[in-house]
């Protein structure tokens, strides 16, 4: 019982984090329809500024954290101006984007690694080491709460899900296309470098940490489903607990346990395309 | 007139021909997996180049060293060195990737040019290919492991758990730790894989804890996982001794696992006592600013060393002097347990001592003493 307490605890912590990835995806697919693969360099980004505010220079943790937050706001931001707008201004496919996102990857990470370095750094924890998960689990709650209220209950929030609808028509209502595109991207950007920084703490910010952040987010976004906010969140958990309870519990050999979320990502996929949350009508 | 003129240009070449430098070709990698070591290595064999010039270089001559980068990268590897022997190396020092050491030594044996490792730890590097220009001063994997094996037979240990990462080289190091402790008569009641990327390692640690090891081996080489590894060993306050493999030698760990250390012990190169190892110290710090260099920089700082002493016993840059030279050699540098003696006997083309590698244990965050020695 002790072990599958500790463990819930751990999943949900991990899940928390997935859950954040998988939401910075959606701020940017449902209303552009473009998967955005350096949501992981983005994380990256967040926990690099994590160690250089925190760790190097040491700021207040809060202050730190705001200043995160602000950059990688900016950074989505610019994202977006450098490799999206062009090319949806030029009528590109929505394939063009989505490669050029592949290219920002790229660049992100060869930038990190050669300004940092390629050794890990370490990133301070605002509560000691005993309190990160808790601190972790609570910091995502509040995330969550916030984007759901932004969707539910402000008129940006639903200038949002209504260009999510049908682009022509929020755009024929006076809805400014390419601001919410902007904001998506600015938001998707400020919630990776949050879970970047969360998770820093327990895996040492490294140039190599995007892109398995990034899978794990993706999966949780395809088992949690694209159509609503909670669903990211639920696919996060979801995953997390079956990597742990998979490596703790199942009677397989060492190393074989880490397939088991992927036939689970299989599985969701061929019982149910559209994950477990469908969009409200 | 004729006559003057001859003899002016011989003068003048004669004054070129003393200047001229002996070339040593370095291969490293400076962007891909290889560079955390790389990086400190050639930083040593730049410092012992510069304080050999200093004293007036080698057969009254100074040394150069013509530096290529290989990325790690095999299939890049053996091209540059074909690059530093067209551009005249008489010696060409590796330190990239086993593999793509690996791979120049095709060139350096149709060359016919003296070439050393002096970090990597392959085992194979020297029997995959008989090549008598090529030598290997990094200390063994396997000498690695049966350093650690011995260390725990000393503590007399029955049952033990290993846990490693999915790295091909994490892997391996998993493979030989495992032969190696049923070899002893160790028993391995759990074995575990923290795959790359994950957020956190409780699971593989609840079931090392429910298997109620004596102590538990570390095999990994991925540095965030291992610090995942030491996190949940802390937080679930287990008291089980940890025995790592030669990557918690890495100085990064006292900087990034900050309060996951003390007590660990781990399989070293570098004896911080030895009075080589504190003179280098004292002296790569006075010449770089007070940064003090890490046992990595010593492989370097002894492989041009070595790499010196054989141009010199040679007494020519002729590149088959050197190599008679070097399979001669005997020397003793900083790295290696106190009196260890680098050296080649009976043609063999390994020169790390099989007996010369320590076992150390973290003192807080600080990489302390020595508390083993060899596999005796």
């Amino acid at each position: 019982m002790r072990d599958f307490l500790e463990l819930s605890i751990s999943a949900a912590a991990s899940g928390c984090i997935y859950g954040l990835i998988a939401l910075a995806y959606l701020l940017m697919i449902r209303p552009t329809g473009i998967i955005n693969f350096a949501v992981g360099e983005w994380a990256m980004v967040g926990a690099f500024g994590g160690f250089l505010l925190l760790g190097r220079i040491e700021l207040p943790y809060p202050v730190g954290m705001a200043a995160v937050l602000g950059i990688m706001l900016l950074v989505g931001w610019a994202t977006e101006r450098i490799a999206v707008r062009p090319l949806v201004e030029r009528g590109a496919p929505l394939l063009a984007p989505i490669l050029a996102l592949l290219g920002m990857l790229v660049v992100f990470r060869e930038s990190i690694s050669l300004g940092f370095g390629p050794d890990p750094h370490q990133v301070p924890e605002p509560f000691g080491f005993e309190h990160q998960k808790t601190y972790m689990i609570v910091a995502t709650l509040i995330v969550f709460a916030g984007v759901w209220l932004f969707f539910e209950r402000t008129t940006t929030g639903k200038a949002f899900e209504a260009v999510s609808l049908n682009r022509k028509a929020a755009a024929l209502m006076g809805i400014n296309l390419p601001q919410v595109t902007a904001f998506s991207f600015a938001g998707g950007a400020g919630i990776a470098g949050l879970a970047g920084l969360l998770v820093a703490p327990n895996i040492s910010a490294h140039y190599l940490m995007g892109v398995p952040l990034a899978i794990q987010g993706f999966t949780a976004l395809v088992i949690g489903g694209v159509g609503r906010v909670e669903g990211a969140l639920l696919g996060g958990l979801l995953l997390a607990f079956a990597e742990q309870l998979t490596v703790r519990y199942a009677p397989l050999p060492a190393g074989y346990a880490q397939g088991v979320p992927l036939l689970l990502l299989m599985l969701f996929l061929l019982v149910r395309p559209t994950g477990l949350l469908r969009a409200r009508a | 007139m004729r006559k003057v003129l001859a003899a002016l240009l011989a003068l003048a070449a004669s004054s070129v021909f003393a200047q001229e430098t002996i070339k040593i070709g370095v291969i490293t990698d400076k962007v891909g997996p290889a560079k955390p070591y790389s990086e400190p290595t050639l930083e040593g064999i730049q410092f012992g180049a510069g304080e050999i010039n200093a004293k007036g270089g080698v057969l009254g001559r100074k040394l150069e060293l013509l530096i290529e980068d290989d990325q790690g990268r095999p299939d890049i590897s053996a091209t540059m060195a074909r690059k530093l022997v067209d551009a005249g190396a008489v010696f060409i020092l590796s330190i990239t990737l086993t593999p793509a050491t690996q791979q120049q030594q095709n060139v350096t044996l149709e060359a016919k040019t003296p070439q050393m490792t002096p970090m990597n730890s392959g085992d194979t590097l020297t029997t995959q290919l008989a090549n008598p220009y090529f030598w290997q001063t990094g200390p063994l994997g396997s000498v690695q492991i049966a350093t650690l094996l011995s260390h725990a037979r000393a503590k007399q240990l029955k049952k033990v758990a290993l846990i490693s990462d999915n790295s091909d080289l994490g892997q391996l190091l998993a493979k030989f730790f495992r032969a190696g402790l049923e070899k002893s008569g160790i028993q391995v009641v759990t074995e575990e894989v923290v795959p790359r990327g994950v957020t956190s390692a409780e699971p593989q640690m609840q079931k090392i804890r429910a298997a109620n090891p004596d102590a538990m081996f570390m095999a990994g080489v991925l540095t965030p996982e291992n610090v995942l590894i030491l996190r949940a060993y802390r937080q679930m306050g287990l008291k089980f001794p940890i025995h790592s493999s030669y990557n918690l030698s890495v100085p990064q760990y006292m900087s990034v696992a900050k309060g996951l250390l003390n007590g660990i012990t781990f399989v070293d190169a570098y004896d911080p006592d030895k009075a080589e190892v504190r003179k280098f110290e004292a002296d790569y710090a006075k010449a770089n600013g007070g940064k003090t260099p890490y046992n990595i920089h010593g492989y370097g700082y002894d492989g041009i060393r070595m790499v010196a002493e054989a141009i010199r016993r040679a007494g020519s840059t002729d590149k088959e002097k050197i190599r008679a030279a070097m399979q001669q050699l005997e020397f003793s540098g900083v790295m290696g347990a106190k009196g260890m003696k680098y050296g080649f006997p009976d043609g063999k083309r390994t020169g790390f001592d099989p007996n010369g590698m320590v076992v150390r244990v973290y003192e807080g965050d600080k990489q302390g003493r020595v508390v083993h020695v060899g596999q005796k």
